[in-house]
């Protein structure tokens, strides 16, 4: 089915939400950030690909207990492959691993690609996999309002030296709001100003100024409209008592459960794996493994 | 006894303006339990005189006191605040939080009330709205009704003593309309002192005082009744009487002696079946002349032997397809238009209108179906859809917030500009079209667009579109939001505008536009056409019209009234004006029986 010229802005799914109504759903929105918090530290810190299958393993568990469709979740990373494939050329070429004792495989002028530079790209490729999938299954299972409440609460302790929590989460949340309406604003805008003859195709070449003009009259009623949403916003939350975030009480309350203090626990004992997998022999025997698989 | 509200001679003029005064001595009370109508032209100063009543704003001079404390006072913001709630215009830009209950409790958390009693306060709101069903729903996927009343609700939340309506069913439907004012109404039987900001008469007509404002000043202030007997008055300040009240009037020219307060249609009813059966003996003091009714289309109507223009055939959209995202906008659209014809295309909310409406100058393209529009097939992936835009002119909802140049003029000519046009060809199509929507060319075009009137952007932005020199006019909600002024100018320009040769394509939720425009409806709903006919036919089978949600046109509403009671007045008559000419003529025919 051919998508509309003024479509592309739907098609937007950065951070989607599946409700499925798992338990990894009702869980405890801060321990699921803690979680992924603690992801993203562990991966970063590993250079071990049997640490980074645990943490693999972790997350699919996560992807099973969430009733999400593992072959969907895993294709979450296609996107991001053309990046990748470029980070990991990058990481080839750039940062050479070169040392006496391992087997080059290819040499072009100053070029080499050896087996350790293999090595490099396949942790680099697994890290940032590992990062995506986490993170999607933050997403997956976690309301962007439960993500903001959560950082709140998470952040509440630091307001106490001075870290605005409120007004951070308050501006996320606001922010969260306002995006996909501002997307359809301009669609609406693309369409109207495309029906009086504006052309934003790409066409002739043009250089910056004229590309500049060509997008005024989609710029300015944009910039104009936003303005005039954030007055109305700040009317609405003015007229509702607003005054910042002290004395404020909330409707949401977390109290964490037996299980989420499980959850908790399962996640740092595993990613405590993940890191202290670098410290040992555990990669040497996977490669023995996988060179034995090989032959 | 001290009233809620007392605005003591105030004056305000906004910092940033044009030095002008938006309030100028401005003093009235409102008492606790009443229900007042503010109303006045766009640009009048309504809505910031609304926003000096809960502080919002504070005046230049003079004093606003809410309960005793006076708004300048800082120390008691809060308290001027929760007692005074407040509703705004735009649904989309008064919701803070992404969950409609955490959107509610927003006000009470703000007050510091403690946490065991806040799940209550918002269960509370949500049900005065009839929203108890949706506390855990995401607020952006609510109808626009529906986040009017969340709107409501989150200001509930605060218990407020007063509520304040800023033109808050400016943008809703007849159904959220409807929906809005039962809620407001129950509200303030239940004690809730409600002031209503509104151009729309027959909304102020639910109130018990109606407060005129021209220019800042408050020109009129008493009963509905007093106010809407001054018609003469009320159309210099660029205002209109409610329905009941212009037919009143229009009566009145041919029987002196027949009331002419009368605000509501069975009051009105009452009073013509009074005068038909006692009033024999008043003759009508000179004959009829023929009216002019206005509404009447330029061609007949019957056209059928010319090619269409505009030729749809099982259309069928769907949006984001093959995503769990998936709407299906259009699911089988089948439609003519043909030359000198005007089109209304009606349907509640999310209908698929507007998608229907994005078909007709190829900004979108049947996924299955097939389309014609003058001559261009949309489903082929050749079809030069730029060089049809120019020929179908497009007006989106609230076209003047597409316009971006400085200056008038300049808005106008980017259409024929784009359009490969020489200046000097420009020129002339935007100095025709800025004549032809009412903008005198040598007064207007170095105007800066920022400064010109609600009414006479979206005029200027019509205009931009006419500069195209089309031969169809789609034209989507064009008199959403405007006053009546502004309403019948543009009604009035769009007659003047179709010809033999030209056709217009519109929607609407105004269902008297649509009988003083259109020759034919197509009603539309859940993305099929549910019912085409002329505009006659289409509202003489009323029950259909009431289940979309629809309502019916003024006249036909008084003429069922009429009916009911055993007048024998046919009841497809589409304007005011036809329907006075058929009682008047019913009299005359009893007089010579």
């Amino acid at each position: 089915m051919s998508a509309s010229e003024f479509d592309l802005l739907r098609t937007v799914t950065l951070g989607q939400y599946l409700p499925t109504g798992s338990a990894l759903h009702r869980a405890d929105p801060r321990v699921k950030i803690a979680s992924g918090i603690l992801l993203v530290v562990a991966v970063t810190a590993t250079s071990s690909l049997a640490g980074l299958t645990l943490a693999f393993a972790l997350v699919i568990a996560g992807f099973a207990v969430a009733r999400i469709p593992i072959a969907y979740a895993l294709s979450g990373i296609k996107p991001m492959l053309p990046f990748l494939a470029l980070l990991g050329i990058f990481q080839a070429i750039a940062i050479p691993q070169n040392d006496a004792n391992t087997t080059v495989y290819w040499r072009w002028a100053f070029i080499t690609l050896t087996a350790r530079d293999a090595v490099a790209v396949a942790l680099l490729f697994a890290k940032f996999s590992v990062l995506v999938w986490g993170i999607s299954l933050l997403s997956f299972t976690t309301s962007t309002t439960a993500l903001t409440h959560g950082t709140e609460h998470l952040l509440r302790p630091l307001q106490r030296i001075g870290l605005p929590a409120h007004e951070f989460a308050l501006m996320v949340n606001i922010a969260l709001r306002f995006v996909p309406l501002l997307a359809q604003e301009t669609e609406r805008l693309m369409k109207a100003q495309a029906s009086r003859g504006a052309d934003f195709g790409a066409g002739r070449r043009l250089n910056f100024v004229q590309r500049f003009r060509k997008l005024l009259p989609l710029l300015i009623p944009l910039i104009l409209a936003t303005l005039q949403r954030a007055e109305d916003l700040i009317l609405a939350m003015e007229a509702r008592c607003y005054t910042g975030g002290k004395g404020r009480t909330h409707l949401v309350r977390f109290r964490a459960q037996a299980s989420d203090y499980a959850i908790l626990a399962l996640v740092l004992i595993v990613l405590a794996a993940t890191v202290a997998a670098g410290f040992t022999s555990a990669d040497a025997t996977v490669w023995r493994i996988v060179s034995t698989v090989w032959r | 006894m001290e009233p809620l509200i007392r605005v003591d001679n105030i004056r305000y003029t906004y910092p940033a303006g044009t030095g002008k005064p938006a309030l100028t001595d401005v003093s009235l009370s409102i008492g606790a339990g009443e229900y007042v109508a503010i109303v006045g032209a766009n640009g009048s100063g309504k809505s910031t005189l609304a926003r000096h009543l809960n502080a919002l704003l504070v005046p230049d001079q003079g004093d606003v006191w809410v309960n005793g404390w006076n708004t300048r006072d800082r120390a008691h913001i809060r308290d001027i605040r929760r007692t005074v709630g407040m509703v705004f215009q735009v649904p989309d830009n008064q919701i803070v939080a992404t969950i409609v209950e955490d959107d509610v409790a927003f006000g009470p958390e703000n007050l510091g009330i403690p946490e065991d009693e806040l799940p209550a306060r918002v269960r509370e709101a949500l049900a005065a709205v009839g929203l108890e069903e949706h506390g855990h729903r995401a607020s952006h996927l609510l109808s626009a009704g529906q986040k009017q009343r969340l709107a409501i609700a989150a200001a509930l939340a605060m218990r407020p003593l007063c509520l304040v309506l800023d033109e808050a069913t400016a943008m809703l439907d007849p159904a959220g309309k409807a929906d809005l004012l039962r809620i407001v109404r129950r509200l303030h039987r239940s004690g809730t002192t409600i002031v209503a900001v509104t151009h729309s008469m027959s909304e102020a007509l639910e109130a018990d005082r109606v407060i005129v404002l021209a220019e800042g000043r408050i020109v009129m202030d008493g009963t509905p009744a007093q106010v809407f007997a001054d018609a003469e008055s009320l159309e210099r300040y660029g205002l209109d009487v409610p329905p009941a009240a212009r037919l009143a009037h229009l009566l009145a020219a041919h029987w002196p002696d027949f009331p002419r307060h009368l605000l509501d249609a069975e009051a009105l009813a009452d009073a013509v079946c009074r005068h038909l059966s006692l009033g024999a003996h008043v003759r009508t003091t000179h004959p009829l002349a023929a009216t002019d009714t206005g509404g009447q289309p330029v061609l007949p109507p019957d056209a059928s032997g010319q090619a269409p223009y505009i030729a749809l055939e099982d259309v069928h959209y769907t949006y984001l397809a093959g995503t769990p995202l998936e709407t299906r906008a259009l699911r089988g659209v089948s439609m003519d238009i043909r030359p000198g014809e005007t089109i209304a295309i009606i349907g509640p909310t999310g209908s698929g209108k507007s998608t229907l409406l994005q078909h007709l100058n190829g900004l979108l393209r049947p996924h299955a179906g097939r389309a014609r529009v003058l001559g261009v097939d949309l489903t082929d992936p050749r079809a030069d859809v730029r060089a049809l835009r120019r020929r179908v002119g497009l007006v989106f909802q609230q076209p003047e917030a597409q316009l971006f140049e400085r200056y008038a003029g300049d808005d106008v000519a980017f259409g024929p500009l784009a359009f490969g046009s020489s200046l000097e060809q420009a020129r002339e199509r935007v100095r025709r079209a800025m004549e032809a929507v009412g903008l005198p060319f040598e007064t207007y075009k170095d105007r800066l667009t920022l400064t010109l009137s609600g009414g006479e952007r979206r005029r200027l932005a019509l205009a931009g579109v006419l500069a195209l020199e089309p031969q169809v006019l789609v034209l989507d909600e064009p008199t959403a939001g405007l006053d009546p002024r502004g309403r019948n100018d543009l009604l009035a320009l769009l007659r003047r505008w179709r010809d033999a040769d030209r056709a217009i394509v519109f929607s609407s939720h105004n269902m008297d536009d649509v009988a003083l425009l259109a020759d034919r409806v197509y009603i539309i709903a859940e993305g099929r056409i549910a019912h085409a006919a002329p505009v006659r036919e289409a509202f003489s089978a009323p029950e259909s019209l009431v289940g979309f949600g629809l309502g019916l046109p003024t006249a036909m509403t008084f003429a069922q009234a009429l009916a009911r009671r055993g007048c024998p007045i046919p009841t497809d008559l589409l304007t005011l004006e036809e329907l006075a000419h058929a009682i008047v003529r019913l009299a005359d025919e009893r007089i010579r029986v």
